[in-house]
């Protein structure tokens, strides 16, 4: 499942995660799961650095302005072998 | 059915599963807390009777899953295979059900066997998820027990399955988790060749099965009992295979569906259909972007028709006003304090203070709209668009994060590999309109442009993210060749704003917003003030104009005078600045507000082009120092702020040429 996940992602584009879950037919919930996975065994990693639209704990959260975007990950290298690899 | 039996069970399962109430109930007073052997992870033990038989329950610490990540996981898995419980009960919530089956996953191949209690079925029933136990017992081959601890509903039955368990191993055939197929061989190669050297208590394909998951734990103790060679050709096939491990989670996963697909009821109303239908627009790349652009077009519309009018206001009854009282009741003091208080800082400061109004407005809106949860798509329907278009970018998600705030933006375009592309995203990224400068926008449109400042402001803004969307072809052409964007968004569901955040947020603005007024504003105000006082008393003779006339060249090109490049440049320091100095040096405050002194010094071409460049000018000191973070380099930073200039200047006199010979 995880590396039909990869496969969909190395596709190209952009993909919401409840379109992911939906295509899956899994549920969101386990789709973020997998996805925590995935970034913690070096497959995937969130884009904006530790800015993940959190303003009120952030210490620059008075500098920056309002406006929190979506969170969003991407393939690592690693990611982009395994996707390709994918059967 | 022995009298005096004693069994051990432990109790399992991932935080927020109600594992404790669990506990408490079957222990009631007589559990006591202690440490685990050598840890500070903390152990609650108790006891119950049940037929004769003395139930002794251990209560795991909870884990998400039983990896060597954390000694809390190590603990529980070690706890399951060196003191083999009789029974292990794996709690789950029955509404985040997929979630927590992960912990089941990896409890089935440990030694113990398994029940599954399936608490809070009543909340789970609220969020319209049903969850249908005898199904799940089916499916997975263990004793499924529905329960509501809270309500003590299931306790008695989750008794009666632990004995029933105990009394007849017959009842349990679970179904497993199978490695993805492609891996079946591997995992039998390395079983093949660890097993005489697995210790006793360790489970032969458990230990195969985390050596090739890459579980540390277990690698370095097998790694000390098995012969080099043999070890050698064990550490060879992990080498080769290090993808494994996602074929080992993937079994668990593909497991969980499977499971969850018999078992598992989801809502077919609710808020989830909510989100996909507005979705369907909002985030359609077509009417997705018309959304957005009217959004926008809002908020500048509503900024100006509300907030103009009590910034008008402000400045007349407030700023004009003190400036009067000021004046009479420094009457007697020297000329210089009189100018001091009355130009610098009632001018300046004050000026800047009646855009409040504005920022309120402004904020609520944008705080709205985070909160409902649509900026986040922001960035979403700009790709797709995009995408639509044609054009394929790796840089667009990254820069389209700048949307809120630039500092995303730069942080984001980390992951993009080639060091190229990766420069060049970051050298753009202070082009993205963030919300700091489309609020600048909103206040200095109507000064400018009066009814048409919704029209410009949301001209400029298209304007902006049309230079972005060609930047980031070109990043693509230039420095990609093709490396295709693979991303994955998350888009929170929308739900009801929350007013009280929203409120929190609008005043935690508006006070630092303040504050900057207060402090660094000031300053600035003061400064120019003085500049522009000495050493004449006249501004056309003063200091400031030696060094505003220094940069009027570049100036005439975009039709401002030297006094609008002083602004210009003053505002690199915080945007509002530009606003006291040109309050400062037109002298706004006591006769005419600025609203009524600046068309009169201003074209439209040349105001529009002032805009261009406070647009696209030098960013705020936050995304500098994040470029400089980013890149490392002051090389780098210098090149950016320098690019950034001839960038913001050169549209602004090509707008400025461009916008004389029309009007």
């Amino acid at each position: 499942m995880l590396e039909l996940l990869l496969k969909t992602i190395g596709q190209g584009g952009v993909h919401s995660k409840s379109e992911l879950a939906r295509s899956m037919g899994v549920g969101e919930d386990l789709l973020a799961q997998m996805v925590e996975d995935l970034v913690r065994m070096g497959y995937l990693e969130p884009v904006g650095g530790e800015c993940t639209g959190g303003c009120t704990d952030c210490p620059m959260g008075d500098l920056c302005a309002v406006g929190g975007h979506g969170k969003a990950w991407t393939l690592t290298e690693k990611g982009r072998r395994a996707a390709d690899k994918a059967p | 059915m022995s009298e005096g039996r004693v069994i051990k069970v432990a109790l399992a399962g991932q935080p927020n599963v109600g594992k404790s109430t669990v506990f408490n109930l079957l222990t009631g007073l007589s559990q006591h807390v202690g440490n685990w052997p050598g840890k500070t992870v903390e152990r609650k033990e108790g006891v119950y009777s049940h037929n004769g038989t003395e139930v002794h329950i251990v209560d795991l610490p909870g884990t998400y899953s039983l990896t060597a990540h954390s000694s809390e996981e190590v603990i529980a898995r070690n706890y399951i295979i060196r003191d083999r419980p009789d029974v292990v009960v794996a709690v789950v919530n029955a509404s985040s059900m997929e979630r927590n089956l992960y912990l089941v996953a990896e409890l089935l191949p440990l030694p113990s066997p398994v029940i599954v209690a399936v608490n809070m079925m009543d909340v789970a029933h609220q969020h319209g998820v049903n969850v249908e136990p005898e199904v799940l017992e089916a499916a997975l081959g263990v004793p499924v027990v529905p329960m509501v601890a809270t309500k003590n509903q299931g306790i008695r039955e989750l008794v009666q399955a632990i004995d029933d368990l105990v009394q007849d191993g017959a009842l349990y055939q679970p179904k497993r988790p199978e490695i993805r197929d492609d891996h079946r061989e591997v995992l039998r190669e390395i079983r093949d060749l660890v097993s005489p050297y697995v210790p006793e208590p360790y489970p032969e394909d458990w230990i195969s099965l985390k050596l090739l998951e890459g579980d540390d734990e277990i690698l370095d103790m097998m790694e000390g009992r098995v012969p080099e060679d043999v070890w050698e050709r064990v550490h060879a096939i992990l080498r080769e295979h290090e993808d494994a491990v996602v074929a080992i989670a993937s079994g668990r996963y593909e497991w969980i569906g499977r499971m969850t697909r018999a078992a598992l009821v989801r809502p077919g109303i609710g808020q989830v259909t909510i989100t996909e239908r507005l979705d369907r627009w909002a985030t359609h790349p077509v009417w997705g972007l018309l959304v957005l652009a009217g959004i926008l077009g809002l908020v500048f519309w509503l900024t100006y028709s509300v907030g103009a009018p009590i910034q008008g206001l402000l400045e007349t009854y407030v700023v004009g006003g003190s400036a009067q009282l000021a004046e009479n009741v420094l009457a007697g003091a020297p000329a210089w304090l009189g100018g001091l208080v009355v130009d610098g800082v009632i001018g300046g400061v004050g000026t800047v203070i009646t855009f409040i109004p504005i920022l309120v407005i402004f904020f609520a809106f944008m705080g709205l709209l985070e909160d409902v949860g649509y900026m986040a798509r922001a960035g979403y329907v700009m790709d797709r668009f995009m995408h639509l278009m044609g054009l394929h970018g790796k840089s667009f998600i990254p820069l389209f994060l700048g949307f809120g705030c630039n500092v995303p933006a730069v942080m984001g375009a980390r992951v993009i590999e080639s060091r190229r592309g990766h420069l060049l995203t970051i050298m753009l990224a202070p082009l993205v309109p963030c919300t700091a400068r489309m609020m600048v926008l909103a206040y200095f449109t109507p000064l400018f442009f009066g009814a048409a400042a919704p029209l410009v402001a949301w001209g400029l803004v298209g304007l902006s993210l049309a230079v972005l969307a060609v930047s980031g072809v070109v990043i693509n052409k230039v420095a990609f060749g093709g490396e295709l964007s693979a991303f994955i968004m998350e888009l929170p569901l929308y739900h009801v704003p929350n007013w009280q955040t929203i409120g929190i947020l609008i005043w935690q603005r508006s006070l630092s917003f303040l504050k900057r007024a207060g402090t660094l504003i000031l300053v600035v105000s003061v400064v120019l003030w003085a500049l522009a006082a000495l050493p004449t008393g006249e501004i056309e003779t003063s200091f400031l104009a030696g060094m505003g006339r220094l940069m009027a060249p570049v100036g005439a090109l975009m039709g401002l005078s030297w006094k609008m490049m002083v602004a210009l440049f003053t505002s690199f320091i915080a945007k509002e600045n530009a606003i006291a100095s040109l309050a400062v040096i037109y002298g706004a405050g006591e006769e005419a507000g600025l609203a009524e002194i600046l068309p009169q010094v201003l074209t439209p071409a040349a105001a529009l082009s002032y805009l261009v460049v406070q647009m696209l000018f030098v960013p705020c000191v936050a995304t500098v120092a994040t470029v400089f973070s980013e890149t490392n380099s002051w090389k780098w930073t210098l090149f950016n702020l320098l690019l950034l200039l001839v960038i913001s200047f050169g549209l602004g006199i090509l707008v400025f040429q461009i916008a004389s010979l029309v009007t």
